[in-house]
């Protein structure tokens, strides 16, 4: 599938600082895409980029095959991460302003609206003012000006900072369902969880470089550097013995959890696991033989460090 | 395009005009207008301060200047019969028995300082200017009737003339129905009246279309807007919204002051009212015909406008280069300076209309509004009205887009100064 946005070697310096240096990346059409790294990595950078309100000092970023133009902006929606909403206004009329800017007729912009409202469990907002507002409680309805013109294109810079695990959920299943429903998704987040549970593809960015790029799964599973757990009991000879040649022990064997030996094994990539497999069962009683996939928090910070 | 800046038009309008601060001042102006226009002739009705008592020491022969001084409700004169200043201000120094002594000495027809009022209490400026002026009349009086010749005041009172000069607009035909009749003191107050308004009008509001310019820039809405409109569909947006308040405030300011004066009217003395009539019935019989009044007014009203949103395009252009309102504030005077230029050529201009720099001034859109304005009732030729009304409103089109420039590069250089090279891409920009 083509990528509805293609960022080609894009650089951005500031007076003495560079945001950016040589940043590539890909995003697939229709999938959720998200973009990690430390404070001041370039993250918010690389998004100001992609919606125009900066723009680079070299390279392109190309919008569905095309060089991005200032029409193009008008399909994306981006939520800002220090939220922008009048603080003075009705949240009604705020959200009918920006529905409408964005090319929505007055019945359809109220239409949806109330849908949005609806589904969000906050009809009853619509006459306050912001400004009476929790911090989360604007989010949503900056959340809504956001999705509301139903853009090809959604960025959203920090989406779940403010949120409680509740509405932290509800926004995440808002985010798949735009997904399922043809957007593509774009967030930048420290959030790990919502990493794992949410992206499809991930691009880690640290020190205005992109350090690492790729599906989850797949950066999840090199990371794991084929890493397995095994539990056995009844071993008849050691077993760094029996899994001479075709895997190594990391540490000691450890805790035993009813009655069971527990150790963390690493198969070298050219092995055929059932060979593993089978030397083990031979010589013990091979309990559970699993996996071990780290999370993305940890990934993110082995990245960070540069020790993955 | 044209949609979005509707859009950004409504919402300034809406968001300002439910304002407490926009209601307060839209009532409040018009309490205050009435009160200012209608205090001096409550005050004069409802002066119910005593009668000041004053007692006259007349050393004059016969005490003729004394006895001329009339009394009436406000003061009451006395006249003390053999008693010289000294004793009189012994005896009446009390602010019980007399509110002052006046002393006329009797040499007053040749030295006009031989007068003091003594005054017990504070002096009054409306009784001191009341004694003044009898003073003058007696000794004036007396004075024309020294020289002995017959009739002497109808003659001087007829010798004064006042004349007043009908211009006609010479049309060629030689008849006098068909000329146009202008009149240069009726336009003159009228374009100054509207120039003044302009003027007061800009101060009023300039500030908040520097406000409104910044709004986005403090609350980061900024972010959101860039990426959903173009920055010359929110200049020209906040622009018009702004007018569009001006002129509602405006009207209601014209319906309720039209209203309240008429529920008021009946509350001012007669004589107020009659002075006040006779003077509008002056202006308005200067005025000529009523279809030239409307022609300039129509001109006039292009040049409020035009005048009007070119300085808001300029108040627009500054708010687009600061970040917040403090640092703003140090444009004000400086955007108000060519407005008050426009205002002292406007003077210069009812001397000579067509003079070189009455023409440059009506022409350069910065002074034009208000010297074309006072240009216009002494006949300019179409072309040239045409001209620098397009030239105004040019401008202001123009100045919007300056603005619109300014603030997307204010947006750009977050983070940094820009390089001229940047400066250079960022002005080609779309």
């Amino acid at each position: 599938m083509n990528p509805i946005l293609k960022i080609e070697h894009v650089s951005k310096t500031y007076t003495g600082h560079k945001a950016l240096d040589d940043v590539s990346l890909e995003i697939p059409q229709g999938s959720i895409y998200g973009l990690l790294g430390p404070n001041g990595a370039g993250k918010t950078t690389l998004i100001r980029v992609v919606n125009r309100i900066t723009i680079p000092d070299s390279g392109r970023v190309v919008f569905d095959g095309r060089d991005i133009s200032i029409d193009d902006i008008f399909h994306i929606g981006y939520m800002p991460e220090e939220r922008g909403l009048y603080k003075k206004m009705r949240v009604g009329d705020q959200a009918m302003f920006f529905a409408r800017l964005k090319g929505l007729d007055w019945l359809e912009a109220e239409k949806r609206l109330h849908q949005w409202f609806d589904r969000l469990e906050i009809s009853d907002w619509w006459n306050k003012k912001i400004d009476d507002l929790s911090k989360g409680m604007a989010q949503k309805i900056q959340f809504i000006c956001t999705v509301v013109h139903e853009p090809k294109l959604l960025i959203f810079d920090e989406p779940f900072s403010g949120f409680d695990p509740i509405n932290a959920d509800l926004l995440k299943r808002e985010i798949l369902r735009l997904r399922d429903n043809g957007a593509t998704v774009i967030f930048s987040t420290h959030n790990m969880e919502s990493v794992e549970e949410i992206c499809d593809d991930i691009t880690l960015i640290n020190k205005s470089r992109n350090i690492l790029s790729g599906s989850v799964d797949e950066i999840r599973r090199k990371a794991g550097g084929n890493t397995f757990q095994i539990l056995f009991d009844n071993m008849e000879r050691p077993i760094a013995d029996i899994l001479e040649g075709k895997a190594e022990c990391i540490g000691e064997s450890e805790g035993i959890i009813g009655g069971y030996t527990q150790q963390k094994i690493h198969i070298s990539s050219d092995e055929d696991i059932h060979h593993v497999i089978a030397a083990l069962n031979d010589n013990c009683r091979l309990r559970s033989f699993q996996e071990i996939i780290p999370g993305m928090n940890d990934i993110f910070i082995r990245a960070v460090n540069g020790t993955l | 395009m044209g949609n979005k800046i509707g859009i950004i038009i409504s919402r300034e309008v809406r968001e300002r005009v439910r304002k407490k601060s926009f209601i307060i001042t839209t009532l409040l102006m018009p309490v205050l207008m009435i009160g200012l226009s209608a205090a001096p002739a409550l005050m004069m009705m409802h002066n119910t301060s005593d009668v000041k008592h004053i007692v006259v020491v007349d050393d004059t022969e016969g005490q003729f200047v004394g006895r001329g001084l009339t009394s009436d409700s406000n003061v009451e004169f006395q006249i003390l019969e053999n008693m010289d200043r000294k004793d009189a201000v012994a005896a009446f120094s009390d602010e019980n028995k007399a509110y002052g002594i006046l002393w006329i000495g009797h040499d007053i027809m040749e030295q006009h300082d031989q007068v003091q009022l003594i005054s017990n209490s504070s002096s009054s400026m409306s009784v001191e200017e009341d004694i003044s002026r009898q003073l003058s009349d007696i000794l004036r009086t007396a004075k024309l009737r020294s020289y002995e010749i017959e009739n002497l005041e109808q003659i001087i009172s007829e010798s004064d003339i006042h004349i007043s000069l009908n211009t006609m607009k010479n049309n060629g035909s030689g008849e006098e129905g068909d000329m146009q009749q202008t009149s240069t003191v009726a336009s003159m107050l009228l374009s100054m009246l509207l120039g003044m308004l302009l003027y007061m009008f800009i101060l009023l509001y300039g500030q908040q279309v520097l406000s409104t310019v910044i709004e986005e820039k403090q609350s980061r809405v900024l972010d959101v807007m860039v990426t959903s409109c173009s920055p010359f569909d929110l200049m020209m947006g906040k622009i018009l919204g702004i007018a569009c308040v001006a002129a509602i405030q405006i009207v209601i300011w014209a319906v309720l002051v039209g209203t309240a004066s008429q529920l008021l009217v009946p509350l001012i003395p007669m004589e107020a009212v009659q002075d006040a009539g006779s003077e509008f019935a002056v202006v308005t019989s200067t005025f000529g015909n009523l279809s030239f009044i409307l022609t300039i007014f129509l001109w006039l009203l292009l040049y409020i406008v035009g005048g009007f949103l070119l300085y808001a395009a300029l108040y627009a252009a500054a708010g687009s280069s600061v970040d917040s309102t403090q640092d703003a504030q140090q444009f004000n005077s400086i955007i108000l300076v060519p407005i008050i230029i426009g205002l002292i050529v406007m003077m210069s201009v009812y001397n000579d209309p067509s003079s070189k720099l009455a023409f440059w001034c009506s022409m350069i859109p910065f002074t034009s509004p208000i010297v074309m304005m006072a240009r216009i009732p002494f006949d300019v030729p179409l072309w040239q009205i045409v001209t620098s009304l397009v030239v105004l409103y040019a401008s202001f089109v123009l100045l919007t887009w300056i603005a619109a420039k300014i603030y997307r590069i204010g947006i750009f250089m977050h983070g940094g100064k820009p390089t001229w090279r940047e400066l250079g891409r960022w002005l080609r920009m779309k």
